[in-house]
């Protein structure tokens, strides 16, 4: 019994621009949007799309999105056969090795694809925050008939040079790809989502592999390598919300940009495009007699006595009486104490931000890596990245 | 002397349907097992809950009539890691033989499922009904049993007899010690008594012998014909139970339950965080509070949009209040809609409800106003 399409999520990057967030969590485990996980977007968007084989290719902190996904309960991939499976590195007869790159991480696991004898495979990325069709990405791939696609959004000319660049002509068809030019020749940015035939992505990952020189890299090494054998390769247009959230600064904005679907076009509450997420086993929300709670999203287990304005909390955030929090991500199970203001910051899980303190300011975005203490009387700057607790009264830039 | 060493030596056995009669409005569409109940949670939820952290993991429920909405609710039972492979879930609905027969008191129910209980493994049974909501530790309940040697076991509470219960079914007991010296039916003395909770222990094979004897002497009712009857010839102990319990049984306790779980010392109460409370996930989103919101002495649930005035109310799932729209007092059911300026007051409405734009509806705290179910004023 053969599947159509198989998905492969690459989730196994440390994230090391996202600080003290991910000293204890993968990235894609990072919670989003008051009850999500980045990694529920790609995996809600495959069942949205009717694909419900996904391997998640993990590596680095690989406990705890382990012990999230689970056995896909949540997203409805707990299939007879398909379902989402965690795919970390493992000892093999000729050798162990960890992910060298994105290619190797597929190379790798190219048993566990070939168990369904797909004939397409789509390469997903775990720290991406978008609602996105891929059925309708798959069609595109099979009406062109192409042997690789890529999802390519329309960037500022200006900003263009940031980005891995695909050239296409009136058809779409790729003829040229640029990693970050300083002269960009087109302003069509890769997503980084690809679909190939499987026979071609196999042959391809076999001579990259083969090739002691490559970086074992979609960007730099299989997707020229593709071009310069004149393969039918094109670019899908994709117009939706996307972001990258790989940064503490992307991370804040798109959290807040949650708070104003109207406008940012992330909307978390299409009931036609659920985001499916495992939810904490929590009782109702709790707003206390004084409390202020405006333009915030608030889910089950929060405790709010303070004042909550334009923040996202997740699941048992305590703001107790008198606390201000604004601007702000708060994430499961941290308090904020009598008298203490967080403002434009992220919090991670289980901060405890004591009486009295002041996480955050104006200015750039502070963050707070999980389980850390700030003191009571302490000042956490605006910007600061705080990796270890802070001691009462104490000043952090 | 035996000890619960495996804590899942019991199995369970739950009457979604009884006390049906204490709240008509609310049963029509539904029985009460699947009444919603603090925000989030239908009744069973709760000893679904307590029955899986106290590692009771074959649980039958007895159905009676409707319930379709209990086993939309239940499904395979995952939800409260009751889909198991051996015991798990079982749902048991009326057995048609020649015409449907819908049993009539617990003994025909327990009847009902005889064969099944003599198929059974785990040593002891616990009987429980749906309509108080308590985070019970059946393991210590069934530990306790085990220790006093009893025959039976009867959880009780030291409270008065609510108003819905006086001449509707309530049992007390005379107790000398622990030991229960009488069962009283409907008593109607004020003041605190020990009310019986409807939650037994006893050995499944002593359950299967008391429900034989019974059926055969046509008897159909558990605690008169069976526990009242057996008090001088068994050994029946009480276990009092003391920690937070909601009762409802009538419309003005359904409002004053869901009510005071506003505070935090209920909430708390009756959500320990060793215990928790499972329920079938819906996949809500977070809750929006809007800019110009107001949201006072409440408890909300996922999945609501907020852009009015919310005060002191309990407000389910996918609750939405429209901007000017003013909620006060209310427990709001599922989906229920408050469109823009509308005032409501002391109102309880089922699933679906939809209040115009502009309307004004008030009821009393002694008399809170229902609106039944998908029905728009």
């Amino acid at each position: 019994m053969a599947k159509e399409i198989v998905a492969m999520i690459l989730a196994g990057g440390r994230g090391s621009r996202l600080y003290a967030l991910t000293q204890k969590t993968a990235k894609p485990a990072v919670s989003f949007g008051g009850k999500y996980s980045i990694v529920d977007f790609p995996l809600s968007n495959c069942v949205n799309s009717n694909i419900d084989t996904v391997g998640i290719a993990t590596q680095y902190q690989p406990q705890k999105l382990n012990e999230y996904i689970g056995n896909g309960q949540p997203w409805d991939l707990d299939r007879l056969y398909g379902g989402v499976h965690t795919l970390p590195p493992y000892e093999q007869a000729k050798g162990t090795d960890w992910y060298k790159g994105t290619a190797n991480a597929i190379y790798q696991n190219i048993g566990f694809i070939e168990q369904y004898d797909p004939e397409y495979v789509i390469i997903l990325s775990g720290d991406q925050i978008c609602k996105q069709d891929y059925a309708d990405f798959l069609n595109f791939h099979k009406e062109k008939n192409a042997e690789f696609s890529v999802a390519v959004m329309e960037v500022p000319w200006e900003d263009a040079s940031r980005f891995g660049l695909m050239v296409a002509d009136e058809n779409d068809k790729i003829t040229e790809f640029q990693e970050k030019p300083p002269v960009p020749k087109s302003n069509l940015a890769s997503m980084g989502i690809y679909i190939f035939n499987w026979d071609i992505l196999k042959k391809y990952l076999e001579e990259d592999e083969a090739d002691p020189n490559s970086s074992n890299d979609f960007g730099n090494n299989v997707i020229p390598a593709l071009l310069r054998d004149n393969r039918r390769m094109y670019a899908y247009h994709f117009s939706g919300y996307w972001r990258d959230v790989g940064t503490i600064d992307s991370l804040w904005s798109a959290n807040m940009e949650v708070l104003d679907p109207e406008n940012s076009g992330i909307d978390l509450f299409d009931e036609n495009w659920k985001i499916y997420s495992r939810t904490p086993v929590m009782p109702c929300q709790k707003i206390g007699p004084q409390a202020v709670v405006q333009d915030s999203l608030i889910t089950e287990g929060c405790k709010i006595y303070g004042t909550v304005k334009h923040s996202v909390l997740s699941a048992g955030v305590v703001v107790e009486a008198g606390a201000v929090v604004e601007d702000a991500v708060i994430m499961e199970g941290a308090v904020v104490k009598a008298g203490a203001v967080v403002k434009k910051s992220i919090i991670a899980q289980k901060v405890v931000v004591e009486a009295g303190a002041k996480v955050g300011g104006e200015g750039s975005v502070a963050h707070v890596g999980e389980g850390l203490t700030i003191g009571a009387g302490a000042t956490v700057k605006e910007g600061a990245k705080v990796y270890e607790s802070v001691k009462e009264g104490e000043e952090v830039c | 002397m035996l000890t619960v060493k495996q804590n899942n030596n019991a199995l369970g056995i739950v009457f979604p349907n009884s006390y049906d009669n204490t709240v008509p409005e609310l049963v029509t569409e539904r029985l009460m097992a699947s009444i919603p109940f603090a925000g989030r949670y239908r009744l069973i939820d709760f000893v679904l809950s307590s029955m899986a952290n106290s590692g009771i993991d074959n649980v039958s429920v007895v159905v009676r009539k409707n319930y379709h909405s209990l086993m939309d609710h239940l499904g395979t039972g995952a939800a409260w890691d009751l889909a198991r492979r051996h015991g798990g879930l079982n749902i048991v609905p009326p057995f048609a033989e020649k015409e449907v027969k819908i049993y009539n008191g617990r003994v025909d129910a327990l009847n009902s499922i005889l064969t099944f209980l003599e198929h059974q493994k785990e040593q002891y049974a616990i009987l429980t009904d749906t309509n108080q909501v308590a985070n019970i530790d059946y393991k210590a309940v069934i530990a306790e049993h085990v220790k006093s040697g009893a025959d039976i076991s009867v959880l009780y509470q030291n409270t008065e007899v609510p108003e819905g219960l006086k001449n509707n079914d309530n049992y007390t007991l005379v107790l000398e010690g622990t030991q229960v010296k009488e069962v009283l039916f409907n008593d109607f003395r004020e003041g605190k008594q020990n009310l019986c909770m409807n939650v037994y222990v006893m050995e499944r094979k002593t359950l299967i012998r008391l429900v034989k004897d019974a059926t055969t002497r046509g008897m159909i009712y558990f605690e008169r014909d069976i526990l009242a009857h057996n008090v001088n010839v068994m050994d029946v102990r009480a276990i009092e139970y003391t920690g937070y319990v909601a009762r409802i049984c009538d419309m003005k306790s359904y409002f004053d339950e869901n009510m005071k779980l506003i505070h935090e010392a209920n909430l708390d109460a009756l959500f320990p965080a060793k215990q928790p409370v499972y329920t079938k996930v819906r996949d809500d989103n977070p809750t929006r509070y809007l800019p110009g919101s107001k949201v006072n002495s409440s408890l909300v649930a996922d999945g609501c949009h907020i852009e009015g005035t919310v005060q002191n109310c309990v407000l389910f799932r996918g609750v939405v209040v429209k901007k000017g729209a003013v909620v006060k007092n209310c427990v709001l059911m599922q989906d229920t809609v408050v469109e823009a300026d509308a005032k409501v007051e002391y109102i309880v409405t089922d699933k679906n409800v939809r209040i115009t734009a502009g309307k004004t509806l008030t009821g009393a705290e002694s008399f809170p106003v229902y609106v039944a179910k998908n029905h728009t004023v």
